[in-house]
């Protein structure tokens, strides 16, 4: 049968063989005809992936959105997030996740045809594999097809924090593909070179890419090699290691990361902030909190105390959201950290700009945190007062925003070389400001510079 | 127009042998790394199998050897 209000999902249309469809909160994708036999042989490792938790779970039903095939319906993920919004851990638990996936299945001899790092995707801080079609039956002496697009959205991020110390996200945010690896050759050092895995990988893989190109002989030629399973394996299990062992190469604490130790409030304001932050989510029925300025996630957390389902923080600083994710993987806590420049927010873009949400589609939440937040923006940014409320309140009818007065020592430091433009930057104007859009529940002076707590309700 | 039929039979033939599935374009590069690495990999594969069974035997030695140790 075929039904009508289905809307095929923009960035579905690379493979021919399926298509993910929306209708309302479900999501359906279709299996073409030819292909169906094909995935019913998979159908059991398939199945047990979704038991171990590791695939999204699938259900054949009648609806579909066209007649070409199959249809399959899976649950709504709570929020997705993109390669180039994950921190360098989460890129790396997800790479090994993505690995240990496909060294499971090739032993039930069942393979991935791609590695895109948008098929992973985040449950707290747990990895979970999105793309059902990517699963195919193993043909003996075949290559791994996703090596080079491991290496370009997995490996070759993940490299460049970890030889030079730069983060991958603003690059990998221009370049939806990844990380090219001509272009990460052409900035590792000799010393990074004279490593096996970076020899062979990068290297080798780029000096043989661009040898071979105008060579039409190559083609046929690679074709017609085979390469062994345990071959296949041993490939897989040694870039598996090599990943396992990769870390930031920055290794001097910013600023951020060791805020949560050492920022200017002594405990006692932070176990009241903890505390209004608990009491004001549980007076409502919570789903989703987004944290701005969320660092290492301490008040994500009070909101989880306090009855949220599910948490997602953004900050812009690496180190924090590396700490943030370290410790929501370790603990199993739902909580998912993002990088985020909030003066720059993630566009809709790819394919039609309409490929790859952005920010402001994505980010529709129950109850907004923003603490110690608000004059990153107003002061360090130039954002006038009112447009930074604006912006929170657009995020959730509910939230808490800390309004940080200008005597306070951050701000002092942030104009330490600066004139002070701020004249309209007070209490008064950003009180005035939020009334215009919301009711003002509650209200609590956290600390002696008088930084403040508001709950809000939007109008 | 033979030379046409020719290049036409060859296109066939590659299309039969690439999988229908195979959307994703693999990269000569690393296809032909794969093929240069694969003994490499699967030399080292085996050779830290059995450099982990050396080890689990002395280990397992060392344990049998604090027990005997613990015993007197």
């Amino acid at each position: 049968m075929t039904m009508h209000g289905f809307l095929r999902h923009p960035g579905s249309y690379r493979d021919p063989r399926g298509h993910i469809y929306v209708a309302g909160s479900d999501i359906f994708r279709t299996v073409s005809n030819d292909v169906w036999p094909e995935f019913q042989t998979i159908r059991p490792v398939l199945a047990r992936f979704v038991d171990e938790g590791r695939l999204v779970a699938f259900e054949e039903v009648d609806d579909a959105p066209d007649d070409r095939g199959h249809t399959l319906r899976h649950p709504h993920l709570p929020f997705i997030s993109y390669p180039y919004e994950w921190p360098f851990e989460a890129l790396k638990s997800a790479a090994l996740f993505h690995l240990d996936l496909q060294i499971d299945a090739l032993k039930h001899d069942v393979t991935l045809s791609d590695a895109s790092a948008y098929n992973v995707q985040f449950i707290g801080a747990q990895p979970i594999f999105i793309d059902h079609l990517s699963f195919r039956p193993y043909t003996e002496g075949e290559y791994w097809t996703g090596h080079r697009q491991f290496c370009e959205q997995f490996l070759n991020p993940l490299l460049l924090r970890s030889c030079r110390g730069v983060a991958h996200n603003e690059w990998y945010r221009g370049s939806l593909e990844g990380i090219p690896t001509s272009a990460l050759n052409r900035l590792l050092s000799l010393r990074h070179k004279s490593t096996w895995n970076v020899l062979t990988h990068v290297v080798l893989q780029d000096r043989l890419q661009s040898r071979t190109q105008k060579d039409a002989t190559t083609a046929d030629r690679v074709r017609s090699k085979k390469l062994a399973k345990r071959s296949y394996l041993a490939i897989l299990g040694q870039m598996r290691a090599w990943i396992a062992r990769l870390s930031p190469a920055d290794r001097d604490t910013t600023t951020w990361a060791s805020y949560a130790e050492n920022n200017t409030y002594d405990d006692e304001e932070k176990a009241q902030k903890r505390q209004f932050v608990r009491n004001a989510v549980a007076r409502y029925s919570v789903g989703t909190v987004i944290d701005l300025g969320c660092n290492t996630g301490d008040y994500s957390r009070s909101a989880l105390d306090g009855g949220a389902k599910r948490a997602i923080g953004f900050d812009y600083d690496q180190q924090a959201l590396d700490r943030a994710f370290l410790n929501a993987a370790k603990n199993g806590t739902p909580f998912t950290p993002l990088f985020l420049d909030a003066a720059n927010p993630v566009p809709d873009q790819g394919w039609r700009q309409l490929e790859r949400s952005g920010f402001a589609s994505r980010a529709q939440a129950d109850f907004v945190l923003a603490l110690a937040f608000e004059h990153h923006l107003a002061i360090a940014r130039n954002i006038p007062l009112s447009e930074v409320v604006d912006w929170l309140v657009s995020i959730a009818p509910f939230g808490v925003i800390e309004f940080v007065h200008k005597d306070d020592p951050t701000i002092q430091k942030m104009l330490e070389l600066r004139e002070d433009i701020f004249g309209e930057y007070s209490e008064d104007t950003f009180r005035a400001e939020l009334l215009r859009r919301a009711e003002i529940v509650e209200t609590q002076t956290v600390s002696r510079s008088g930084r403040t707590l508001y709950l809000f309700q939007r109008h | 127009m033979r030379k046409a039929t020719a290049l036409f039979t060859g296109a066939a033939m590659v299309a039969s042998i690439t999988p229908a599935y195979a959307y994703l374009d693999p990269g000569t590069g690393s296809m032909l790394l794969q093929g240069l690495i694969a003994g490499v990999a699967a030399t080292m594969a085996a050779g830290s199998l059995y450099w982990a069974k050396v080890k689990s035997y002395f280990s397992r030695k060392a344990e049998d050897q604090t027990k005997d140790d613990l015993g007197k």
